[in-house]
């Protein structure tokens, strides 16, 4: 077992592709039977099931070898798909996603309910059996019925110059297995040195396994006899005599089998002149990276970006002028290397998108409603480490445009729209952002709902609510415990709610909002980093000390007009253009500063705080490093960074900030 | 020993057949995806045997088998099945397959079907 667990990472790589190209494709068959789809998934578990068997994952091997025949049928016309056998089809489908998962964990990949799911399939043929039906290969393998099979021998014709007859009776060895086809390798061999003029038993009998292992040939051939020889030296051959009928004095000749081949020598295995051919020709276009191995280069890299910052302070300070041109060269290699690793990291979005049409087929059925999903921009490349977290609110977004946004076939009918509603995702690059969107044409949100659920929740008075926008209104639905469904259903009711969507975007240095106008439909916006390893921040000096603020916290910066300053309720605030901002100067952190005379106005999920600062100096790309855990988690402070010139600056928590208010 | 093309559609097949290969003193040449792939570096490499998978995208085994034969009549081509294919190695072999291979591959089997095809 050992020694497959060094093919363990491929095996599930590729299995995971084969997987998903049968999903994709079983989404394809439901709208429409083409025999492409048909034939790429009869491919991917036949893949599969060979790759399963190489590695001995039975369960896997025994699935996808009954989802490979249920498609032959299919592909030989003698079934048709229907809805009852897809739902079959798509539950064995997930199955072997979850038995993939259980073998990159380590286990089997053997569930419980195998039995019944390899049944299920194999009901679908109505016969129970191991074997690949031997039926019309012509069809199942795809264009290649006439011509293939090459004719019978040829007939007869003038006897040639030089021909000789011969007399071979042959004996198959005792270990070969399937030695039909092994007598019919030695006879096809036997064709192409001349003209096959008998064979007892008959050929066809041969082909078919039904002698006892010995056979005879007599063949005109001017091959000579060592050709023929050469021919019946297969080791699949236990005795193989020879006679020339032409002379019969001659003594057979007679070829006897070893039982074993006689091994190798070492040292004649691989000549030095080989491996050079082999560089030569092999030509890898692709390979395969473990993604912590990419996140260690990522990190020399990151290390690399501080030192190169580094030097150039140093020369600066020694007005090392004869560094100029080598730091230089320095800093365009090293940001190629950034910016070459920030694209290895990257990967299109269809690697989640894909897998939503089935999870919206799902809940379309369940729910009763008709949805036409549209995925576009599934090209559109993310950071690893930022795809890694989009899949569950993504998911539940979509499950919520279907569960609570599309309404049922009838009601869409009677307002007068199409029965089928659309549900559009969709991704685009957007200067330094990545924008994603998941837009229905649904019932759309209620404001009036919304707030009246919030007043019931306690979450709001009534006099506050009349006071608020549509939008603040929408935006309680982001609160936690806040729920508008009318009941808990199987499918958005898992005690999740949009907050958690929120956060984990956040946690993405992401940020959502939500369009939505009753009865045409919502529209959420996700707008995220295309990675999260490097963040643009701002430099700023407070009490002299420096800080940085990562820039998509920051709404504006203003000049702090002292005046303004109010206190309400011990707390200062400050009055910015009829809007009052809580003002917080940070003394606990960085200590009082007198000469703060710039106002950075921060935001947070929708709430602005303010902070004085001493001066501004710049924006910077930088990379952040979390607090180590001897540090413990600091208050305010999300990180450290180190620019250029070596010096330790924090990275503030604005999140945290200003949920602290 | 002998200079192999493998063409399997899975990288996976490929690295384990390889690996076979490789422990047996051969020398792999080439490496193809798909019967098309396979046809244009048999032609490139020439190789003394090929081991082609059957089910493949595009143009499957038993066509790109046909496509090696036509070009040259004296390739060397061994088939890989799998388990229950018996009509399909009648097929490969009709049309001039010189040995076959059962996946599951083991070692042993496949090195002899090798030497095997190289020394007729």
């Amino acid at each position: 077992m050992s020694e497959l667990d060094a093919y363990r990472s491929l095996y599930i790589a590729e299995s995971r592709e084969n997987h998903e190209n049968i999903v994709k494709n079983l989404l394809a068959l439901e709208s429409d039977a083409s025999d492409e789809a048909i034939a790429e998934i009869f491919r991917s578990a036949h893949s599969l099931k060979g790759m399963s068997a190489s590695m001995d994952f039975k369960g896997m091997e025994r699935l996808c070898h009954a989802m490979e025949d249920v498609f032959q049928e299919i592909r030989n016309g003698n079934m048709a798909i229907t809805h009852a056998l897809m739902d079959t089809l798509l539950s064995a489908s997930d199955a072997m996603e979850a038995m993939l998962d259980d073998i990159e964990a380590g286990g089997p990949g053997i569930p419980q309910d195998l039995d019944d799911l390899v049944d299920g399939l194999k009901n679908w043929i109505g016969r129970k059996t191991e074997v690949l039906p031997e039926g019309d290969f012509s069809q199942a393998y795809g264009g290649m019925g006439d011509g293939a099979v090459q004719g019978e021998p040829s007939p007869i014709g003038e006897e040639a110059l030089g021909e000789n007859h011969y007399r071979i009776t042959l004996c198959m060895s005792d270990q070969c297995d399937n030695r039909n086809l092994r007598a019919m390798i030695i006879l096809q061999n036997l064709e192409e040195l001349g003209r096959i003029e008998r064979v007892v038993p008959d050929r066809a009998i041969v082909e078919d396994g039904e002698f006892d292992g010995r056979f005879t040939v007599e063949i005109a051939s001017d091959a000579g006899i060592e050709a023929i020889k050469t021919v019946t030296s297969s080791s699949d051959l236990k005795e193989a005599v020879i006679e020339d009928l032409k002379s019969p004095a001659s003594s057979p000749a007679v070829v006897r089998k070893a039982s074993l081949p006689t091994p190798e020598k070492e040292d004649e295995r691989r000549s030095p002149q080989r491996s050079e051919k082999v560089e030569k020709g092999r030509e890898v276009k692709n390979i395969r990276v473990d993604i912590s191995r990419l996140d260690v280069m990522m990190n020399l890299v990151e290390d690399l970006v501080i030192n190169r910052g580094r030097i150039t302070e140093i020369a600066r300070e020694h007005q090392m002028k004869d560094l100029d041109e080598t730091l230089n060269m320095i800093g365009r290699s090293v940001s190629d290397l950034q910016n070459l690793m920030m694209n290895i990291r990257m990967i299109p979005l269809n690697h989640i998108f894909n897998r939503f049409p089935r999870t919206v087929r799902d809940i379309a059925n369940r729910e009763g409603k008709e949805v036409e999903f549209i995925i576009e921009g599934g090209d559109t490349e993310l950071d690893r480490s930022v795809m890694d977290g989009l899949n569950d609110p993504l998911l539940h977004l979509i499950r919520n445009a279907i569960d609570h946004g599309i309404e049922r076939p009838e009601i869409r009918q009677a307002a007068g729209k199409p029965r089928k509603g659309t549900l559009l995702l969709s991704a685009r690059r957007d200067r330094d952002n990545v924008i994603i969107t998941i837009q229905d044409d649904g019932k759309g949100i209620s404001a009036g709902k919304v707030k009246q659920k919030a007043i019931e929740r306690g979450l709001i008075s009534e006099a506050e609510a009349e006071n608020l926008s549509r939008e603040e209104i929408i935006d309680f639905l982001f609160r936690p415990g806040f729920s508008t469904a009318e009941s808990i259903t199987d499918i958005s009711g898992r005690g999740v709610g949009l907050d958690v969507v929120r956060t984990t975007i956040e946690s993405l240095k992401g940020t959502i909002k939500v369009e939505s106008t009753e009865g045409e439909g919502s529209k959420f916006e996700l707008l995220l980093p295309p990675t999260m390893a490097i963040v643009t921040v701002m430099m700023v000096r407070i009490n002299g000390r420096r800080c940085a603020i990562p820039v998509h916290n920051v709404v504006e910066v203003a000049s702090l007009e002292k005046e303004y300053i109010h206190t309400i309720g011990g707390h200062e605030a400050i009055l910015l253009r009829n809007e009052v901002l809580p003002l917080d100067r940070l003394d606990d952190m960085f200590g009082r500063s007198d000469r703060t005379d710039i106002l950075v106005v921060l935001q947070h999920q929708n709430r602005k705080r303010s902070i004085a600062v001493d001066l501004i100096e710049g924006q910077q790309e930088v990379v952040i490093k979390p607090l180590s855990s001897v540090a413990g988690s600091c208050r305010g402070v999300s990180g450290v960074t180190i620019p250029g010139d070596g010096e330790v600056v924090p990275v503030l928590d604005v999140n945290a900030l200003i949920k602290e208010t | 020993m002998g200079r192999i093309l493998i063409v399997d559609d899975t990288l996976f097949m490929r690295t384990l057949l390889k690996n076979i290969l490789f422990s047996g003193g051969h020398d792999i040449v080439g490496e193809a995806g798909d019967g098309d792939e396979a046809i244009a570096k048999y032609q490139e490499l020439k190789p003394d045997l090929v081991t082609m998978d059957v089910v493949m995208p595009k143009v499957n085994g038993i066509e790109a088998l046909k496509g090696i034969k036509s070009f040259d009549p004296n390739a060397k081509v061994v088939m890989c099945t799998a388990v229950g294919q018996e009509q399909m190695v009648k097929l490969a072999i009709k049309s001039g397959a010189k040995g076959y291979i059962v996946k599951p591959f083991q070692a042993p089997k496949v090195l002899e079907e090798i030497k095997n095809v190289l020394g007729s």
